[in-house]
C-alpha cells in the first residue's frame, strides 16, 4: 500500500463549547478514491473543508507527504495541489463558462487575456465530460447538472494530487454520473488521490477502492470497498437496521383528479398529456433536460404554456401559480436553494409565506405562525437547533423537511414533487417516502419526478417517461423497471402503452 | 451544510442582529449627546420641532422609499417628482383661485391633485419596472431628468410661488399643529407608525422582503411578484404626493432648485436604519432614525463654528459611513 | 477698473439699417434657479426681438449644466454651426479658458458674460455685473444704517468664485464699523437651504439685528423662518439680486426689508445686443462693461419692478 499523500491523525473540531468532530483519522493515498459517507450531520463536510484548508482542526496534526502542515487558507491549500469540487456550486452566474473555469487563473497573452486559449482548453474539457454546453454561455443559462460538469471542469484544468469531490453527483443522471466516473477512472489511474462524497451507496460501490463511514462526528468504519455491501454501508451510517427503504405503495382510486392534455412549453414541453388519478403516486422519469421540469412547471402556473389542465373537472388557467394553488394542486421545486427557500431568512417565515393571507388579515398573528412551526417540526420532524435562525444554516434534509411542509401548508389534493430526496441523506430519504404514502394513503394525489430509477420504481405504480420534450410512454405495474425506464428515457421506443399492464 | 457549523454560524448570527438593531440607535445617541455638549438651545422646544418638522418631507418619502428597497428595488425619481408634483399642485391652485377665489375648498382641490399626481407618477414607474422590465435604476433616472426638466418648464427657469392669499390659507398645515407639535411632525409619526406595521405585521410587509430576498422563491410560493413590486413603487409616489401637501405650505413655491438630492438623502436615510440596499430585508422605525441621523447632522453644523462649512459635506459622509458601519462590522469578516 | 453703465434700451434704436446676414452663438447655463431662470428669460426675449427685427440675423441658443457639456456645446456650435461670435457665460473660468481661447484664435468674435476667463485679453467683449460691489454694497448699507455693535448673520451661496468676491467684498465694506458677523454658513442660493439654516440660526443666536443673504431666494427662506419664529421686527433681510417679490416689499414700505441688491439678469442682453453690433461692423464695440450694483430703496423701487419678469 503507497504511503498516503494527504492525511488526518486524531483531528477534532470544536465550534465554540461544541465538539463536533470527535478524534478523526483519515488518509488519501495516491491513485485511490476513497468513498467518506455518513448522515447529513455526520462530519463529512467538516472534514472535508478541514482537508481543503477552508476551515482549522481544533487538535491533532494534517500530515502532507509524511510532514505535519499547517494550513494558512484555502488559497495556499489549491496551490499544493489539493483541489476541492464544492456541493454548493461557485460559479459566477453571469460569467460565461469558460469565464468561469479560469477564474482567478486566466491564461494571459502578454497583459491580454487570451480569450481563444481559454475558450479552446473549455471545449477540451467540456467534451471530455460529453457536455453540451457552449464555453460562451453564461453559467446563469446553463442547466444545474451542466454547472456540476462546470464546476467539474475547473477542478480537471488544474493540476490537481489530491480532489475533494463534495457530492458531485447528487444534480446528475445516471449516464451523466458514468461519464464523471469515467474521468474520476482516469484521474485515478494518473496518480491523483480522490476523496468521494455521496449518499448514493451504489455509486460508492461502483467507484470507490476504500470507504470510511462517518456517525455522529466519529469515524465508524473504514474497509476496502470489496469488504462491505451496501447493507453494510447504510447500517454503519445509521447505526441501527434499516428495513425496506420504499413503504408498500396504497391502491389508487379509480377517479381522475389532473388531467393534462397536449401541454406545450415553448422550446422545451410538446404535446403532453397525462392523467393522474386519486390517491395515486405517478411518477415522471426522463434525463434532465428532458422537459420534465418545465412540464411540471407549466402545470402549477409557473410558465407560460398552451394546451389544457384539468384539476377535479375544473380548468387551471395558465401561468396562474396562487390560482394553482388556491384549486389545490401545488408544486415543489427542485431548486430548493435557488426557488424553494429564502435562505437567510427563519423557519417561521419560509413556512408561512406561500398562505400569509390564512395567518390573519390585515396583520398577521405570529402565534398562529409559531403554532404552525411547532405543528411542521413535529409532523415532519425537522431537527432545529434554534428556532430563529436562518433557514441556510440547516442541514440539506432538514431543509428538504421544511420545504414539504411549506408546499403542504395549503392542504393540497395534488402535489407535484420534484426531486424528492436530492442531496439528502438515507436516513432523511426514507421519512420522505413514507411522507408520500402517507399521502397518498390520505387520498392526495401525488406525481413524483426523479432522475434516481429505484426511487420511481420503489415509489410510484405507474410512470410516464420523457424524452426530448415529449411523453415517450407510460409504464404501470410490473412494466415499471430500470430497463423499461431507461430504454423510453433514452428514445429508444417511441410508444403508447405497449407496456401497460 | 452540515449541523455541526450551524451552532457557530447562529451564535455568528444572533450577535449581528443585536449591533444591527443598536447601531443607528446609537449613532443617533452620540448626535445628540455632541449636540447637547456644543450648544446650550440643542434640546430646546424650537430647535426640537424645527428639526422634527423639517425632517418630515423626506422622512415622508424615506419611509415609502423602505418599502421600495426591501423588495430589491430602488427610485431615483422622488426629487424631481416631488418639485414637479409642487409645480402642478400650485399652477392648479393658482388657477382654480381665479374663479373659485382663496378658498378652502381650492386647497383640498390641490391636496386631492397633489396627491392623484404622486399616486399616479408612481404607477408610470412602476408598470414601467415590472411590465416593460426596465432596470428600476435606469427607469428611475430617466424619470428624474423628466420631472426635473418638467418643472423647470413650468416654472420657466424661475420660481412657482402660490398666490399669497392662497398662502396664508394653506400655511397653517406646515406651521400650525395640535398640542405643540406642528402638522409636519404628527404626520410623519403616523406614517411612520403606520408603516412599521405593514411592514412588519402584514402579508405585504413580508412579500416585500421575500421578493427582495428572492424573487424566484416568492414566485414559487406564489406571491404575486410583480403585484406587490408594482404596489411598492405606488406607495412610494402617495408618499411623494403627501410629502407636497406638507411642503408647499412652507414657502408656497416651487422651483428647479426643489427637492434636489432628496432622493439620495431618502435613500441614505433607508440604509443608515438598517435595511439592506439589495433588499430582503427592511425596518421603518430605522429609517425614521436615518432620517432624524442625516436632519441632526446638518442642524449640528448650523449650531456651531465647529469646523469650516466647506468640510460640511464631509462630516456627514463620516456619520454617514459610521452609522453603517457600525451595524455591519461585528465579529470577524466573513 | 473702468465701469460703466450701459442701459440696453438704448441700443435698440441702433437697429434701423439691416445688417449682414451673422450666426451668433450664445451659451449660458441652465435655469437651475431663480437668478439663471431670468437670464434665460431675457436672452430668449432679446433673440427673439433680433430675430424679428433682422431676418439675416441668426441665433443659436444653448443651455448646459455643467462646464464639460458647455464645452462639448461651444465646439458643436463651431463645428456644426459656423458661427461668427459667441456669447458665453462660462459655467466655470478655468476649465473654459483654453475651449474659448481655441474659438476666439479660429477669427469668432468671443463675447464674455459676467464670469471672467482666468486668462485675460482673450474676449473682444466683456460684460459683467460686479460681484464685489454686490457684497460692498450690501456691507455699505449695513455700516451705514446699523449702530455699532450690532449683530449680523450672514448666508452664503454655493461654495465658488462668485461667493468669495461678495462675501470679500461685503466684508471690506464693514471693516471698522464695529459691527459684528456672528455666523456665515452656505445656504446655496437655495430656499429651503435658506429656510433650516435660518431656523438653526434663530435657535443658536438669541439676538441677531441684520441677516444679510447673499441672493434674494435665500432671503425669501430666511424671511419665513423669522416668521415662523415669531421674532419678525427683530432684524431686518437684506438679499440680492433684484426678484420682484422683494422688490415689492421694498416699495411697499416693509420694515424688514428695508432694501435689495441688484444684480440684473438683463446683462445677457447688453451682451447680446452688443455683440450684434459688434460683429456686424454697424457700431465700434470692444472693450468691458462692468455693471455695478444698485441699492433698491422704496424711493427708487418701482424703477426695478418688472411685472412681466419670472425673476
Amino acid at each position: 500500500m503507497s504511503e498516503p499523500i494527504l492525511a488526518l491523525k486524531g483531528v477534532t473540531k470544536s465550534f465554540g463549547p461544541i465538539e463536533v468532530l470527535h478524534g478523526v483519522d483519515f488518509a488519501l493515498r495516491p491513485g485511490e478514491v476513497h468513498a467518506l459517507i455518513g448522515e447529513n450531520g455526520a462530519g463529512k463536510s467538516t472534514t472535508m473543508k478541514i482537508l481543503a484548508g477552508y476551515l482549522s482542526q481544533t487538535r491533532g496534526e494534517i500530515i502532507l507527504d509524511g510532514k505535519p502542515i499547517e494550513f494558512t487558507g484555502s488559497d495556499q491549500v489549491e496551490d499544493l495541489g489539493i483541489i476541492m469540487i464544492h456541493q454548493e456550486f461557485n460559479l459566477a452566474e453571469h460569467l460565461s463558462v469558460d469565464q468561469n473555469v479560469f477564474l482567478g487563473r486566466e491564461l494571459k497573452r502578454g497583459w491580454r487575456l487570451d480569450h481563444r486559449a481559454m475558450r479552446t482548453r473549455t471545449a477540451e474539457l467540456m467534451s471530455r465530460l460529453e457536455s453540451r454546453a457552449d464555453p460562451a454561455t453564461p453559467v446563469s443559462e446553463i442547466s444545474v447538472p451542466e454547472k456540476q460538469m462546470v464546476e467539474i471542469a475547473k477542478a480537471l484544468s488544474r493540476q490537481a494530487r489530491v480532489l475533494i469531490m463534495d457530492e458531485p453527483t447528487a444534480v446528475l443522471t445516471e449516464r451523466e454520473t458514468e461519464v464523471l466516473f469515467r474521468q474520476v477512472e482516469r484521474l485515478r489511474d494518473e496518480g491523483v488521490a480522490i476523496l468521494y462524497t455521496s449518499h448514493k451507496l451504489g455509486e460508492v460501490k461502483r467507484i470507490a477502492d476504500r470507504v470510511t463511514v462517518l456517525r455522529d462526528g466519529i469515524m465508524v468504519r473504514s474497509d476496502l470497498i470489496d469488504d462491505v455491501t451496501e447493507d453494510d454501508m447504510a447500517t454503519a451510517m445509521v447505526g441501527r437496521e434499516l428495513s425496506d427503504l420504499y413503504p408498500p405503495k396504497s391502491d389508487r382510486g379509480a377517479e381522475p383528479i389532473l388531467e393534462v392534455s397536449n401541454v406545450s412549453v415553448r422550446g422545451v414541453v410538446e404535446n403532453a398529456s397525462l392523467t393522474l388519478h386519486r390517491g395515486e403516486v405517478l411518477g415522471i422519469g426522463g434525463l434532465v433536460g428532458s422537459g420534465r421540469t418545465e412540464l411540471a412547471e407549466a402545470i402549477a402556473g409557473l410558465r407560460p404554456r398552451t394546451g389544457t389542465v384539468m384539476l377535479k373537472g375544473q380548468p387551471l388557467a395558465a401561468g396562474q401559480v396562487a390560482q394553482a394553488m388556491k384549486a389545490g394542486l401545488v408544486y415543489l421545486t427542485e431548486d430548493r436553494k435557488g426557488a424553494g427557500l429564502l435562505l437567510e431568512k427563519s423557519l417561521r417565515e419560509n413556512l408561512t409565506l406561500p398562505l400569509l393571507k390564512d395567518f390573519g388579515r390585515p396583520l398577521i398573528d405570529r402565534k398562529r405562525e409559531e403554532a404552525a412551526l411547532d405543528r411542521a417540526i413535529e409532523d415532519f420532524a425537522i431537527k432545529v437547533p434554534a428556532r430563529n435562525m436562518a433557514v441556510g444554516d440547516l442541514s440539506g434534509g432538514n431543509q428538504q423537511k421544511l420545504l414539504l411542509a411549506k408546499t403542504l401548508l395549503s392542504d393540497p389534493d395534488v402535489v407535484i414533487i420534484d426531486e424528492p430526496t436530492r442531496g439528502i441523506d438515507i436516513g432523511t430519504k426514507q421519512q420522505v417516502y413514507n411522507l408520500i404514502a402517507d399521502l397518498a394513503a390520505g387520498g392526495r394525489s401525488i406525481i413524483v419526478i426523479s432522475s434516481e430509477m429505484p426511487e420511481l420504481i420503489g415509489l410510484a405504480s405507474r410512470v410516464v417517461v420523457m424524452h426530448a420534450g415529449r411523453v415517450a410512454g407510460e409504464l404501470a405495474g410490473d412494466a415499471v423497471t430500470e430497463n423499461g425506464i431507461v430504454r423510453l428515457a433514452m428514445g429508444m421506443e417511441q410508444s403508447g402503452k405497449e407496456n401497460a399492464a | 451544510m452540515s449541523a455541526e457549523s450551524i451552532s457557530n454560524t447562529g451564535a455568528a448570527r444572533a450577535r449581528k442582529v443585536d449591533l444591527r438593531v443598536i447601531g443607528p440607535l446609537v449613532a443617533l445617541v452620540v448626535l445628540i449627546l455632541i449636540g447637547v455638549m456644543l450648544n446650550p438651545n440643542f434640546l430646546s422646544y424650537s430647535n426640537v420641532t424645527n428639526v422634527l418638522a423639517r425632517s418630515a418631507f423626506i422622512g415622508i418619502i424615506a419611509i415609502g422609499m423602505t418599502f421600495v428597497i426591501t423588495a430589491g428595488g430602488l427610485d431615483l425619481s422622488v426629487g424631481s417628482m416631488a418639485a414637479f408634483v409642487a409645480g402642478l399642485m400650485i399652477m392648479a391652485m393658482n388657477w382654480l383661485s381665479v374663479s373659485m377665489g382663496d378658498s378652502v375648498v381650492v386647497i383640498l382641490l390641490g391636496i386631492v391633485l397633489a396627491l392623484g399626481a404622486g399616486l399616479a407618477a408612481g404607477f408610470i414607474n412602476g408598470i414601467l419596472i415590472t411590465r416593460a422590465g426596465i432596470e428600476a435604476f435606469i427607469l428611475t433616472l430617466g424619470t428624474m431628468g423628466i420631472y426635473r426638466s418638467l418643472i423647470t418648464w413650468l416654472a420657466d427657469g424661475g420660481t412657482l410661488s402660490l398666490g399669497s392669499g392662497l398662502s396664508s390659507l394653506y400655511s397653517p398645515v406646515y406651521y400650525g399643529g395640535i398640542l405643540g407639535l406642528s402638522w409636519p411632525i404628527i404626520v410623519f409619526a403616523l406614517l411612520a407608525i403606520l408603516g412599521e406595521i405593514v411592514m412588519r405585521h402584514t402579508a405585504f410587509g413580508r412579500h416585500c422582503a421575500a421578493i427582495g430576498s428572492n424573487e424566484k422563491v416568492a414566485r414559487y410560493s406564489s406571491v404575486h411578484v410583480q403585484r406587490v413590486k408594482l404596489a411598492t413603487y405606488v406607495l412610494l409616489g402617495l408618499s411623494v404626493g403627501i410629502a407636497v401637501v406638507m411642503y408647499v405650505p412652507r414657502l408656497g413655491s416651487a422651483s428647479a432648485t426643489t427637492g434636489l438630492l432628496w432622493e439620495l438623502e431618502a435613500i441614505a436615510a433607508v440604509i443608515i436604519g438598517g435595511t439592506l440596499l439589495k433588499g430582503g430585508f427592511g425596518r421603518v422605525w430605522g429609517t425614521v432614525v436615518g432620517v432624524l441621523i442625516l436632519s441632526l447632522i446638518s442642524n449640528l453644523l448650523n449650531l456651531t463654528d465647529f469646523v469650516s462649512p466647506y468640510l460640511n459635506g464631509a462630516i456627514q459622509g463620516v456619520v454617514i459611513i459610521l452609522a453603517v458601519v457600525l451595524q455591519r462590522n461585528s465579529g470577524p469578516a466573513r | 477698473m473702468h465701469k460703466t453703465l450701459i442701459t440696453a434700451t438704448a441700443l435698440t434704436g441702433l437697429f434701423a439699417s439691416p445688417l449682414l446676414a451673422e450666426t451668433i452663438g450664445v451659451s449660458i447655463p441652465a435655469a437651475t434657479h431663480g437668478w439663471a431662470g431670468a437670464l434665460n428669460y431675457h436672452a430668449e426675449r432679446t433673440i427673439e426681438r433680433l430675430e424679428a427685427a433682422n431676418p439675416d440675423l441668426d441665433f443659436v441658443l444653448t443651455t448646459t449644466s455643467g462646464p464639460s457639456q458647455q464645452v462639448s456645446d461651444i465646439e458643436d456650435m463651431v463645428a456644426t454651426r459656423n458661427i461668427d461670435a459667441l456669447v458665453v457665460l462660462p459655467f466655470e473660468s478655468e476649465p473654459l479658458t483654453a475651449p474659448i481661447q481655441r474659438v476666439a484664435d479660429g477669427g469668432v468674435w468671443v463675447t464674455v458674460v459676467d464670469r471672467g476667463l482666468a486668462q485675460e485679453g482673450i474676449e473682444d467683449l466683456y460684460v459683467a455685473g460686479d460681484n464685489d460691489s454686490f457684497g460692498r454694497t450690501a456691507g455699505t448699507y449695513f455700516a451705514e444704517n446699523l449702530d455699532d455693535g450690532a449683530k449680523v448673520v450672514v448666508m452664503r451661496g454655493i461654495a465658488s468664485e462668485v461667493d468669495n468676491e461678495r462675501v470679500a467684498g461685503f466684508e471690506a465694506a464693514l471693516e471698522g464699523s464695529g459691527i459684528e458677523v456672528l455666523a456665515m454658513d452656505h445656504g446655496n442660493w437655495n430656499r429651503d437651504t435658506a429656510f433650516g439654516l435660518m431656523q438653526d440660526y434663530l435657535s443658536r443666536f438669541p439676538e441677531i439685528d441684520a441677516v444679510w443673504a447673499a441672493d434674494d431666494d435665500m432671503a425669501v427662506g430666511a424671511l419665513a423662518a423669522i416668521e415662523q419664529a415669531g421674532r419678525t421686527g427683530e432684524m431686518i433681510v437684506v438679499g440680492g439680486a433684484g426678484m420682484k417679490e422683494m422688490v415689492a416689499r421694498i416699495r411697499d414700505n416693509d420694515t424688514t426689508v428695508p432694501v435689495d441688491v441688484t444684480y440684473p439678469p438683463a446683462m445677457i442682453s447688453t451682451a447680446i445686443e452688443m455683440t450684434a453690433l459688434g460683429v456686424s461692423g454697424a457700431a465700434p464695440v470692444s472693450g468691458e462693461f462692468i455693471i455695478a450694483s444698485e441699492l433698491i430703496t422704496a424711493d427708487n423701487a418701482e424703477d426695478f419692478y418688472f411685472e412681466d419678469s419670472p425673476y
